[in-house]
């Protein structure tokens, strides 16, 4: 087995707290989320603060009034001050979801501004949350919206095989992730590929959850989508997987809108035709079979939409390249062509490159 | 690519995106690895197929391009993740690959799919058409433990039962883009039922679910109904009733404690003609167990109501509900009567089939959760937060 970090989600939660994004991870008790945090802020070398939000009062966030030379002051606690002193760290909030809802109402500026009371804590304080399901915890609150929307939430899964791996040998170290100096430049460019979406998809700019059972989880707002900008630099910078880039989109905006953007994305790799029919000769096959078809697809909808003599030729071209790497690919997008030739065009040559596998799939009768 | 691929796979997948165009990204998303020696085509959850060239070469293309497209409807049915949930052992997990090719076969044979062998079909299970592979996998169960086999076909691999098999390792496609392409097809699937309408029913419930999943009605029930509660109760509210027990370091200021009231909860039940009985008691049996898991279930008074209120009974059972009344509907009058007990309640649920008239405004004192039981329910008033509970809607294991 290659030493790879097995669990996506240990992975986002690694890149989460490098970019300082604040970050929630749901999970059924018992799951070992605490203790993977406590594992996380110990490999990075950041002095860890656990604080239990569900038995805590909001004064112990929003900081307690004290009555100093006729002024009231809020008074930070002693976790705070010593974050505050060492100058960087990890605020873990256990419990989030058995909070009740004062204490989250008093959390918002907590996780956002990191603002206790009178004292602010250093930007180089990352917030880390965790919660059980609200089905799963017998006095478990539903997070509110606003809280919901302030942090990028992970689901925490457990692995059977994991489990079994770390009882029998101990719990493997977590992978800590190395974000390189400058890290921060390829935020630009993510800003402007979540900007191009947003405007194809404006309803998803700013989309409060409608119905109480979402309302606990991300949803898209400026906020967040700013956030996935973030967290997709970082993960990018990062070089984490695939499946973990997928997960901190998801997990700041929703799983609605992050699939949508992750969905755009991919289309976003495709070629595109009017390109393609231009320059026949630069096109390039994607490898995998459904990216493909749907370039090849996408390039036969484009002729038939406007069939002149010029593009349907360079249509046959652009097949007559791929027929060698995807005869049946390639055969589908020219039924398409064959079924909107111009008046006069000259039959192509590659049209007989698609003959013998149309005719073993019976699609030929003479 | 490889020494010796599969003869006629390109003819065959192009016979599959042809007869079944809305499955075509599915078909050509899936990466074909020749297996020599396995005697079968299979599938893993990482849409890879593995298939033994030999076997399929007495194929006609049709034949291997029906096999494919079968395959990938187990890939989008999530035939794997969903056997994990219903089957326990290798014995189980074969009887489960029957229901899933039921679900699958159903209404794809009629469309034109071509299997070799004998396609499993749900009246070799003793089942009717268009039903979900758990219901079908309770049909196999039945007839497998009176000693009747019902059919065979070759093994689908873990794609259809979740099982592993050797020499699955990592690689294919990773979930998430495993999960993209699946609503890739989904939308294809749509979009071609709008264009040419010839979509077999089945498959177009499955596209619409896939991309507008709705959501259980007992999780909104619940959600809601916690919300109602955290809203009223909780420790949303200081109180100087008695003093914080910070006060020793705060010198003259008096801070407030929090308190906790236990809010009570009123059930107005429509009992009008047009009810149905069971789906209000199954609804009632889960407003109660909610309420008891935030410790309320002392405090629940259910009111019977039609035009007229019956007297409020207090229970502690859903079984101990009397639902009398019947003819003509108004639930303002029931909503009426609970803002009149006391103590008030400070939530009071409604669960009604909407065919009643609303108050104009939402009454005071009190927040309303309503409960519209049945699929056709009109809606309920904007002040009231409503749940549409649908009882055709899946419950559990079904997605």
């Amino acid at each position: 087995m290659p030493p790879r970090q097995s669990n996506p989600a240990a992975e986002a939660l690694g890149v989460a707290v490098a970019a300082r994004v604040p970050v929630l991870l749901w999970g059924a008790p018992g799951t070992g989320k605490t203790s993977a945090i406590r594992a996380m802020a110990a490999a990075m070398g950041l002095p860890c603060e656990t604080v239990i939000a569900s038995i805590r009062e909001p004064s112990d966030f929003a900081g307690l009034p004290i009555v100093v030379g006729g002024e009231v002051r809020f008074a930070p606690p002693a976790w705070a001050r010593r974050l505050a002193e060492a100058g960087h760290g990890l605020l873990f909030l256990d419990e989030l979801s058995t909070a009740p809802p004062a204490v989250q109402a008093a959390l918002l500026r907590v996780v956002l501004e990191r603002a206790v009371g009178d004292l602010t804590l250093p930007d180089e304080v990352a917030v880390v949350a965790a919660a059980n399901p609200p089905e799963q915890a017998a006095d478990g609150w539903d997070l509110s919206a606003p809280l919901a929307n302030r942090l990028c939430h992970l689901t925490w899964h457990t692995d059977p095989r994991a489990v079994a791996d770390g009882l029998a040998g101990g719990w493997a170290a977590p992978v800590v992730p190395a974000l390189p100096d400058g890290w921060q430049a390829e935020e630009l460019l993510s800003r402007g590929l979540v900007a191009a979406f947003l405007h194809v998809r404006p309803a998803l700019a700013c989309a409060p959850p409608t119905d109480a059972a979402a309302a606990g989880q991300g949803w898209p707002s400026p906020r967040t989508w700013e956030m996935a900008a973030r967290l997709m630099a970082a993960a990018g910078a990062a070089g984490s997987g695939d499946e973990a880039r997928s997960a901190l989109i998801r997990g700041a905006v929703g799983e609605g809108a992050g699939v949508e953007f992750l969905a755009w994305l991919v289309e976003m790799d495709l070629p595109d035709p009017e390109e393609v029919l231009a320059d026949p000769a630069s096109f390039r096959l994607p490898e995998r079979g459904d990216r493909a078809y749907a370039a090849l697809a996408a390039i036969a909808a484009a002729v038939a939409g406007n069939p002149t003599e010029e593009r349907w030729t360079a249509g046959w071209r652009v097949l007559g390249r791929s027929a060698d790497a995807a005869p049946d690919v390639a055969a589908v997008a020219a039924r398409v062509l064959a079924r909107c030739r111009p008046d006069g065009a000259a039959l192509p040559a590659e049209i007989h490159l698609f003959a013998p596998v149309l005719r073993d799939a019976g699609l030929l009768q003479a | 690519m490889t020494e010796r691929g599969i003869d006629g796979l390109a003819a065959a997948r192009l016979w599959a995106a042809t007869r079944f165009p809305y499955l075509a990204s599915g078909v050509f998303g899936a990466a074909v690895i020749p297996s020599p020696g396995s005697a079968t085509v299979s599938v893993d959850e990482s849409w890879r197929m593995r298939a033994d060239p030999e076997l399929t070469a007495d194929w006609t293309a049709a034949q291997l391009g029906s096999v494919l497209i079968h395959h990938v409807c187990h890939l989008l049915r999530s035939h794997g993740e969903r056997a994990q949930a219903v089957t326990t052992g290798p014995e189980e997990a074969r009887a489960w690959v029957r229901a899933a090719d039921a679900e699958i076969n159903d209404d794809l044979v009629p469309a034109g799919l071509d299997l070799p062998g004998q396609p499993i079909l749900p009246r070799h299970l003793g089942a009717e058409d268009g039903l979900l592979a758990e219901q079908y996998f309770e049909h196999v169960r039945v007839r497998e433990a009176s000693g009747r086999r019902s059919g065979s076909w070759l093994d689908c691999g873990s794609g259809a039962d979740g099982v592993p098999r050797p020499g699955e390792g990592p690689g294919g496609l990773p979930g998430w883009q495993a999960d993209l392409l699946k609503r890739q097809v989904a939308q294809d699937v749509l979009s071609y039922a709008r264009q040419a309408g010839t979509v077999p029913a089945g498959l177009l419930r499955w596209a619409e679910q896939t991309l507008n999943p709705k959501v259980d009605w007992r999780r909104l029930l619940a959600a809601e109904l916690r919300r109602a509660v955290a809203q009223v109760a909780g420790a949303v509210d200081y109180s100087y009733r008695r003093p914080s027990r910070r006060s020793a370091v705060a010198g003259d200021v008096v801070l407030p404690a929090l308190r906790r009231p236990v809010p009570e909860v009123a059930v107005v039940c429509d009992t009008s003609g047009s009810m149905n009985d069971d789906l209000l008691a199954m609804v009632l049996a889960e407003v109660e167990g909610l309420l008891r898991a935030l410790g309320l279930a002392r405090q629940v008074r259910v009111l019977a109501c039609d035009t007229a209120v019956a007297p409020a009974q207090r229970v502690t059972s859903a079984r101990q509900v009397q639902l009398i009344g019947g003819g003509g509907t108004d639930m303002g009058a029931g909503i009426a009567a609970a803002v009149a007990l006391r103590p008030r309640p400070a939530v009071t649920v409604v669960l009604t089939d909407g065919y009643t008239p609303w108050p104009a405004q939402a009454p005071k004192g009190t927040r309303v959760v309503v409960g519209l039981l049945g699929a056709q329910a009109p809606d309920a008033p904007g002040w009231a937060r409503a749940v549409r509970v649908d009882p055709e809607l899946p419950g559990d294991g079904v997605r």
